[in-house]
């Protein structure tokens, strides 16, 4: 498939004997936003991380838009992942760093020469980033809390920082690891409606791992479902009846999101 | 981001872009005040490039007569030497770490609520540690005589006071509710520092205890050069007499034995720590 943003072919990570993922074969279009489910264990996350090579691939070939991004190294590297920004379960900020500047992180990979020397040693970024970076703050609402240290924010405000920091990227595609597993439904929502608003108004490429499949259904426009490392369903939300998971997952659907959130919380607190 | 767009950001919130003048101003003196004593200092003490130039075409003149290596005669001495530094190392860190267990314990803020018997223990400590050890190597030399003795007590009455504080930080940093839990239990006072508070610390007080066993090990040798006994004799009476192929022997062992330590004592933290 060309015109695929992200094309993964039989992506395969090992640890030891057991595969994590286990032959992955994947087109996702420019624009997407794709849900991917999963009991814990079945791989998501080794699958978001392999395409942003937090991890490597013991087998397989990763393609964005035509180009094998596999054995990307040094710069080329940086610049991928500049392009797939990561939100993480867990948010990921620097909790000693104000906001502002945790958003400003977003441009790291955009610093070249002796810019780059500059923002390293003195954390002078430019004065268009800065303005950039409050604009996005703005958008979600988080304009007042700017010059605050992370530590003091939420958890739904310091996973919309997050966001931030991935959109300041100027990525094509993100890619959200349990985005809301840590935060409680009102947070889950502002979060959730903001990663669709990127997907929408920005045309951002989507890749969400998600637990819960209500929140799969409303917001995805195509589900992937992991089990032991391979993709057993993949296809619209409607689809994805409540008598698809318990065949697949061998449990009914209320099971499947109750043992979800409970590994959750687990890493949560890990 | 068009120019006009970064001009209203900037507007509208300054303090995104710089930091207030008042801070900025005061940064700037910090700066001025740090640059102009580091030229007052390297004024005063007259240093010249020419100087260290000089300086360094002597220690090159050393180092050439430091090669080859060579034991020298008396080299039982110099084993034995090294042995002595590092049981009193050994013998001194020992001493200050079972004393500051305890003082530690009373420096805590979750232990000792007495806040003035509390706070005047700490600002002992702190007192304390404003006496280097080779200070106290000097005073016990008159007071004990020469020996190994004097430095096994310089080093344990300098180390007893930061041991001290660090186990007294380290003990407020114990998780509440594990204490909690020996409290519902039934434990009194006792009990709750006995299995709620000191199974928590203890990797950290044996692995500071450790790293203070591999320092001093280093120091060992310098107090025998006030003759606190150990290496440090060994290594000045070589100097005075110019065998710098002597002194380069022994600056091998001790950096082979403090290899070692620092091997041994790591291997030993990472059992304790990692479970």
């Amino acid at each position: 498939m060309q015109g695929a943003m992200l094309e993964l072919q039989g992506l395969t990570r090992r640890f030891g004997a057991t595969a994590a993922v286990d032959g992955v074969s994947l087109a996702v279009p420019a624009g997407q936003m794709l849900g991917i489910i999963g009991r814990s264990g079945a791989g998501k996350s080794t699958l978001l991380r392999l395409v942003n090579r937090l991890l490597e691939p013991s087998a397989g070939r990763i393609l964005a838009a035509g180009r094998d991004v596999t054995a990307l190294r040094g710069r080329a590297l940086r610049d991928w992942r500049r392009d797939c920004a990561m939100v993480f379960q867990q948010f990921n900020l620097v909790q000693r760093l104000d906001v502002l500047t945790n958003v400003l992180l977003g441009r790291l990979a955009h610093q070249h020469g002796l810019r780059r020397a500059l923002v390293l040693l003195a954390g002078s970024f430019g004065a268009g980033e800065r303005a950039m970076a409050l604009a996005a703050l703005e958008r979600f609402g988080l304009l007042e809390v700017a010059l605050q240290r992370a530590e003091t924010l939420s958890g739904g405000q310091q996973q919309r920082v997050a966001l931030c920091r991935a959109l300041l990227q100027q990525p094509r595609i993100i890619l959200a690891d349990e985005p809301i597993a840590s935060l409680d439904p009102a947070n889950a929502r502002t979060v959730m409606d903001a990663l669709r608003q990127v997907n929408r108004e920005d045309g951002l490429t989507v890749l969400v791992n998600l637990h819960h499949l209500d929140t799969a259904r409303e917001y995805c426009d195509r589900i992937l479902a992991m089990q032991a490392g391979r993709v057993v369903f993949d296809g619209p939300p409607a689809a994805l009846t409540a008598e698809r998971i318990a065949a697949i997952y061998g449990i009914p659907e209320a099971d499947f999101a109750a043992e979800a959130e409970a590994a959750a919380a687990r890493a949560a607190v890990a | 981001m068009s120019a006009a767009d970064i001009a209203r950001w900037r507007a509208r919130m300054p303090a995104a872009f710089a930091a207030p003048p008042r801070t900025r101003l005061i940064r700037g003196l910090a700066a001025a005040g740090v640059l102009l004593w580091l030229a007052w200092a390297l004024v005063q003490f007259g240093f010249s490039p020419q100087r260290l130039w000089n300086g360094l075409a002597g220690l090159f003149a050393i180092l050439r007569l430091m090669l080859p290596p060579s034991p020298g005669e008396q080299w039982p001495e110099i084993l034995q030497g090294l042995a002595e530094s590092v049981a009193m190392a050994f013998l001194g860190t020992l001493a200050a770490a079972l004393i500051a267990l305890p003082l530690g314990f009373l420096g805590a803020r979750n232990v000792m609520t007495v806040t003035l018997l509390r706070f005047s223990l700490r600002r002992l400590f702190d007192g304390f540690r404003g006496i280097d050890q080779l200070i106290w190597a000097l005073a016990y030399v008159r007071a004990v005589g020469l020996g190994p003795l004097a430095g096994v007590l310089a080093i344990a009455t300098a180390d007893v006071a930061v041991l001290a504080k660090l186990y007294a930080e380290a003990i407020e940093a114990v998780e509440r509710r594990q204490v909690e839990g020996v409290t519902a239990a039934g434990g009194g006072a006792p009990e709750r520092l006995r299995f709620g508070v000191l199974p928590q610390v203890l990797p950290v007080i044996v692995a500071q205890a450790l790293y203070f066993f591999e320092s001093n090990t280093r120091s060992a040798a310098i107090l025998g050069v006030v003759g606190a006994g150990g290496i440090g004799l060994q290594i000045a009476e070589r100097i005075r007499v110019r065998a710098w192929d002597e002194v380069a022997f022994i600056i091998l062992l001790m950096v082979a034995t403090v290899a070692a330590i620092d091997w041994l004592s790591a291997r030993l933290r990472r059992r304790l720590i990692g479970a």
